[in-house]
């Protein structure tokens, strides 16, 4: 029976299983300990929790952090022996990378490490020129003696990685001919088969980190269907891409570093899904949990993407760090991420100021009030104080110990002689502030201002802090979407079909015609459609070109308009609009050819329900602080708020995950698909 | 005022200041500022001192909080009055702060009439006119060499620009398109300052503003003075030196704390020179802020208050403050790093556990080019190994942190062809921790060009620390098509004829400790990867590797032997 369409979503506590019963037409959700492992049980034992039967699921769409946890050294987690082969030459370009540093006072700082060491990386005599043109044959001789050398050292992995080789990979191809023929057990992965952009730097290092992560990645799913299917589940099998679309499993076996972020990408999926329905063009999706906040772009009902991305990367501010990790040049959801969540530890420094973050306590020993042990105040700590969080959470499964958190948050107010409530007042307002901040930063580099959005707010923490944080931003309005705490996991059973592909060109806009771009587009587009085929799947193309000022480093895409001088048109005019000038005078490269191919679901329906207009009753009342004092606030259950019902502020509304705070002046709708909506009167 | 107000308007003041450079970056015309972020932004109170600051290379930190009050000063003192809407230009390195292709434009914020403080911001320009291209040229012996010379001028009146001052700049520069647009970015970039300093005063009010800023500068003195009482009284001196011709000039600089007071004292040092590698106050100001911050607290926030507990005292006439019209445009390149390496020398002696030893000092400034086509970049190299690791490999360091260009991009635009970009084996100093190995990068030009190249540490090596051996020199070169090898000196322009190569080694950092006190399993592991040399491996840190059964292995007999007893292990 054709009847569930289930996401799991493997975290790196909880794993998260959703699925859509397509009888009742309902969602339904159930939290599982992730189990570090053997991953593959953890999303068994969820699917168990859930009383689905396996042969009643026609689809099941997986995410999985196993790949960044592969970066961070995760226990028993073995990486595969890799070997480079290079121009001869260049065997450091992956070491010296680009050269800066990420840290500029730091003079401890490190570079991260190389993933394959110096001694495993050969070189070999060849050369082709930035032309295309062969300057060097390959010296198939040397090619061979070191194949030989490679095959006695035990690798498991050999990458290709020559110059220019996006404009001509012959002596990739001869040299994975040459390998696979003297070491036939050894896994050969070419850069221009993974990724034929230029700069050697990127491509180089995007095609280390996919044969870094591919024996792993590949054994962990072929395992997990294998188990799956040993139940009885004999439905279609996906995994979810950083870029937000989904894929078939060959396809995450060939370039796992395309999955990495899968879990945050299903994020910006779900609030893209939403966007649709309550009808905002204009989305920041905010996500906070118990160590940070994430937030991505929604504009049209599709998710903002980058590929600039670096695996094991750091962030400040809400941005990247360059040259923190290992970039790795596939499109991915793009998110700023900021080290601010319930777990954030608030403290005093040594000049005497309060400062809130970047340390967490995290989930495991957690704040205060969990009593586990931790006794440096947090953010949820603050909250509980100021009688924002309840004291017993999710139904009462959990109680909080004000008590201990009282504690902790006395000392800092009594350095700071200050009462307790205006400190842990002072603490959420000054982790709103720095949100905030870090929030505006992101929106206003990638040319957006955040006072033309809607904040959807989802995560375990978001409900608590969305409504000030959207105030500081002046954001219009606030939506809670329904089960905020697992939303990310509902963008699994949300998601399309995508395939991405790109080629360089880097051509002058004058010297490349039509017909040649036509040809290299049909290339990428039959290799497109292959990987989303799939059946009564619509598809759809889109095809974009990347151009820029001769001279320049930056590049922006446009869609491709079948004519060259429309897009060079199109190109003036973008820039224009991002930059304030275009240069109409200056000559323009075509530098790269994009085609993404989308194979289109069919999505879950969600049914709303009628509303009307209704004041509900609240459950009870408590005392909660807000800027002018200790108010008494009605606290509600979302489980019980029916459609149309409106609550003005202040008010508290709980939630199984989730508690939000509605402070005074603004006024909350529950709406037909039970989002709540809050507006400033 | 409450410590959450404070810290939560000294955390937006920061952002806005970061939300400018964004605008700036956005906007700007030339690479120089969008990619390689050759630019800052800066918040400053009534007084000109600087409240918050973002920067992306350190060369410009704290080299606002000279040049923004020297113009404030300097306003003041010839009677110009400053009008809502005005927005002041000015480029005089003597005042401005580091040198002429650095043009600062400073803005005054009005609340309700009433002056509040200024917005800033200072950008590269690519070039400023003077005798060279790009304006940077060794040959240089007096400023006026080095470009147009603008002192605090008014650019825009009353919200108006004037068409007469930009069209008098435009004409005294290269690419005047270029140089107007990345005006304009800045005119933009500091009317969004203007315009959210406003909005933060329409929040908290005109004076909780003016007080949290107050506070926050005295919070930083504060916290700097806490930590330099905590550190007993003490004097520190030390000497480095550039190279120039046959000559060496020595820059001398004294580290004394007494109390909670900390003085640097620059006496001693060479006097200024006739050529361009004089280093401007705001630089060696800049220079001693980057010193102490990395040692002292690399999160320190940087503000006025800074300067309040610090005192910089540098002989005027001296290459580190040298006085008009000596030309300065390398100060900001080359002795802005040397100066970090006295300073860190200094340091040394009184935090042993805190300082590197020298990194590979030197920008390595690389410019090919002919009339039709110019490629300009700066090359790292080995950073100083630190009292508990090795030094970094192949990386810039201190002063700079400019990426590198892909050689696929070099290829695609310039006539060169890139032969070799790697690592230099044997370039870290030995020690107990290795110092980082230095660039090597080969470059063939495939039409006829110049090449004009200032790097120092090609004479004296990057120094050991605590019986750690010095870095390898930067080693320079051309080979002509006939095989002929010109050996450079670090300052040179050669003409480049099709075909010719040029060879740039940078220099590699530093060791620390002794040599024979490292771990002969980390001596492999170098071995193994090529980065030290099995006869470096016997002759420098004692430790013998052999090949048993196709893998190298360390004799530890022999080792043993020559080290002495107590050699196995760490």
């Amino acid at each position: 029976m054709k009847r569930y369409r289930v996401g799991i979503d493997i975290g790196g506590t909880f794993t998260d299983l959703v699925h859509f019963d397509e009888e009742s037409k309902k969602f339904s959700v159930v939290k599982v300990p992730t189990t570090p492992k053997k991953p593959a049980e953890g999303a068994l034992n969820a699917i168990e929790k859930a009383r689905i039967e396996f042969e009643d699921i026609y689809m099941l769409v997986h995410a999985t952090t196993l790949g960044t946890n592969m970066f961070l050294g995760q226990e028993g987690l073995h990486p595969p022996k890799l070997a480079l082969i290079t121009t001869k030459g260049f065997r450091d370009v992956v070491e010296i990378g680009r050269q800066k540093r990420a840290d500029l006072y730091n003079l401890f700082f490190e570079k991260p490490e190389p993933i394959v060491r110096r001694r495993d990386r050969y070189e070999v005599k060849e050369r082709i020129n930035a032309k295309g043109e062969v300057i060097t044959p390959l010296n198939e001789e040397e090619l061979r003696k070191i194949a030989g050398e490679i095959r006695n050292k035990g690798y498991e992995v050999v990458v290709v990685s020559f110059l220019h080789s996006y404009r001509n990979p012959i002596h990739e191809i001869r040299a994975k001919e040459i390998i696979e023929d003297e070491c036939p057990n050894i896994e050969v992965i070419t850069s221009h088969e993974i990724d034929p952009e230029y700069k050697e730097y990127e491509r180089t290092s995007t095609t280390i980190v996919n044969a870094f992560l591919k024996p792993m990645m590949s054994k962990y799913l072929t395992a997990l269907l294998d188990a799956l299917k040993g139940r009885g589940f004999k439905g279609r099998f996906f995994v979810m891409q950083s870029s937000g679309g989904i894929s078939k499993i060959d396809y995450a076996i060939k370039k796992p570093a395309a999955f990495v972020e899968s879990g945050p990408a299903a994020g910006a999926v779900a609030v893209a899904y939403y966007s649709k329905i309550t009808g905002d063009s204009n989305v920041i999706g905010f996500d906070m949990g118990g160590t940070t906040a994430k937030a991505s772009t929604v504009i049209d009902h599709e998710p903002s993407i980058t590929t600039e991305y670096e695996i094991g990367g750091k962030a400040h501010a809400g941005r990247l760090v360059k040259g923190s990790g290992y970039p790795v040049r596939f499109p991915f959801v793009d998110l700023a991420e900021v080290s601010a969540g319930g777990g954030t530890v608030a403290w005093i420094d040594e000049g005497g100021a309060l400062r809130v973050g970047p340390i967490s306590a995290g989930a495991d020993p957690g704040p205060v009030c969990y009593g586990k042990g931790n006794t440096k105040p947090t953010i949820t700590d603050a909250n509980l104080i100021l009688g924002r969080l309840g004291e017993k959470l999710g139904g009462g499964i959990l109680t909080l110990k004000k008590d201990l958190a009282k504690d902790a948050l006395s000392k800092l107010a009594d350095q700071l002689g200050m009462s307790l409530e205006e400190t842990a007042f002072g603490i959420v307002k000054l982790a709103n502030t720095v949100m905030a901040k870090a929030l505006r930063i992101v929106t206003v580099e990638r040319g957006y201002d955040p006072r033309d959005f809607t904040m959807f707010v989802f995560g375990g923490a978001g409900g608590l802090h969305g409504v000030e944080l959207a105030e500081e931003l002046n954001v219009k309005s606030v939506l809670i979407p329904p089960r905020a705490g697992v939303f990310s996991a509902l963008g699994l059973l949300l998601s399309d079909y995508r395939a991405d592909k790109v080629r360089s060109v880097i051509r002058s806009a004058g010297d490349i015609s039509e017909d040649e771009i036509e040809r290299i587009y049909a290339e990428l587009v039959d290799e497109a459609v292959r990987e989303v085929s799939i059946e009564n799947a619509e598809i759809k193309m889109i095809r974009q070109v990347d151009l820029r000022y001769k001279g320049q480093a930056y590049e922006i895409t446009v869609p491709w308009m079948n004519d060259v001088e429309e897009c060079v048109k199109a190109f003036h005019d973008k820039h224009e609009a991002l930059y304030g000038f275009s240069s109409p005078d200056e000559p323009v490269e075509v530098v790269n050819l994009r085609v993404t191919a989308v194979g289109v679901m069919s999505k879950p329906e969600v049914k709303a329900e009628k509303d009307a207009e209704h004041e509900p009753k609240p459950e009870n009342y408590r005392g909660v602080y807000f800027g002018d004092g200790w108010m008494n606030t009605p606290i509600y259950a979302r489980n019980k708020l029916k459609a149309g019902a409106k609550i003005e502020g202040p008010a508290v509304i709980e939630d199984y995950d989730t508690t939000i705070v509605i402070p005074p002046n603004y006024t909350a709708f529950v709406d037909g698909y039970s989002n709540i909506r809050i507006v400033r009167d | 005022m409450d410590a959450v107000t404070i810290e939560i308007i000294r955390n937006s003041t920061e952002y806005i200041a970061e939300e400018m450079g964004i605008v700036l970056r956005n906007t700007a015309y030339s690479p120089n500022i969008r990619d390689r972020m050759d630019c800052s932004c800066a918040v400053l109170s009534a007084k000109g001192e600087l409240v918050a600051q973002a920067e992306h290379i350190p060369v410009h930190l704290g080299s606002m909080a000279v040049g923004a009050k020297n113009v404030v000063e300097y306003i003041e003192k010839e009677g110009v009055e400053v009008e809502e809407g005005d927005v002041i230009i000015v480029n005089d390195p003597y005042i401005a702060g580091t040198h002429l292709n650095d043009i600062t434009l400073l803005k005054p914020i009005f609340y309700n009439g009433r002056m509040l403080g200024f917005v800033a911001n200072k950008a590269h320009h690519v070039d400023v006119g003077g005798s060279v291209p790009g304006s940077i040229g060794i040959n240089a012996k007096e400023l006026i060499e080095e470009g147009i010379v603008i002192p605090p001028t008014k650019l825009v009146k009353r919200g108006k620009l004037d068409n007469e001052i930009l069209r008098l700049i435009a004409s005294n520069v290269r690419v005047p398109k270029c140089t107007i647009g990345d005006l304009k970015a800045q005119i933009a970039s500091l009317n969004v300052g203007t315009k959210r300093i406003t909005e933060l005063a329409d929040k908290y009010g005109y004076e909780c503003v003016v007080e949290a800023w107050n506070r926050s500068l005295e919070y930083t003195e504060k916290y700097l003075k806490t930590k330099v009482d905590r550190i007993p009284d003490c004097e520190s001196e030390a000497v480095d030196y550039l190279e120039f011709g046959d000559e060496l000039i020595n820059i001398n600089a004294k580290i004394e704390i007494k109390g909670n007071r900390l003085r640097v004292d620059f006496t001693g040092t060479h006097e200024q020179i006739d050529a361009p590698l004089n280093a401007v106050f705001g630089v060696t100001v800049a220079s001693t802020s980057f010193a102490l911050k990395a040692v002292l607290d690399p999160d320190l926030p940087m503000n006025y208050g800074f300067f309040r507990a610090v005192e910089i005292y540098a002989p005027e006439g001296t290459i580190v403050h040298p006085i008009k019209p000596a030309p300065v445009s390398a100060g900001n390149v080359e002795t802005s790093q040397r100066i970090v390496d006295v300073l860190l020398k200094a340091l040394s002696e009184i935090f042993p556990n805190r300082v590197p030893a020298a990194s590979h000092g030197s920008m390595n400034n690389v410019v090919i080019g002919s009339q039709t086509w110019a490629f300009y970049e700066t090359l790292g190299g080995g950073m100083g190994a630190r009292p508990t690791k090795d030094g970094v490999d192949g990386v810039h360091t201190n002063m700079t942190n400019t990426m590198n260009t892909p050689i696929e991009v070099i290829e695609n635009e310039y006539p060169m062809l890139v032969l070799e970009y790697s690592l230099r084996d044997d370039s870290g100093g030995a020690g107990k921790f290795r110092g980082g190995l230095g660039i090597r990068r080969v470059y063939k030009v495939l039409s006829n060009a110049v090449l004009s190249i200032t790097a120092e540490r090609v004479k004296l090596r990057p120094w050991g620390l605590k019986g750690g051996m010095d870095g390898a020199s930067g080693e320079h070169y051309v080979i002509k098509a006939n095989g002929e090898k010109i050996k450079l000196s670090g300052k040179d322009t050669v003409t480049l004829s099709d075909g010719d190569v040029v060879v740039i080694n940078t220099p590699g950092g530093g060791g620390y400790g002794k040599p024979e006190e490292r771990n002969p399993y980390l001596v492999l592991g170098d071995v193994k990867d090529g980065k030290v040399s099995l006869s470096s491996a016997y002759e420098q840190y004692l430790v013998k590797i052999v090949e048993k059964d196709g893998e190298l292995v360390v004799d530890f007999e022999e080792t043993e032997r020559v080290r002495g007893y107590g050699s196995k292990g760490d």
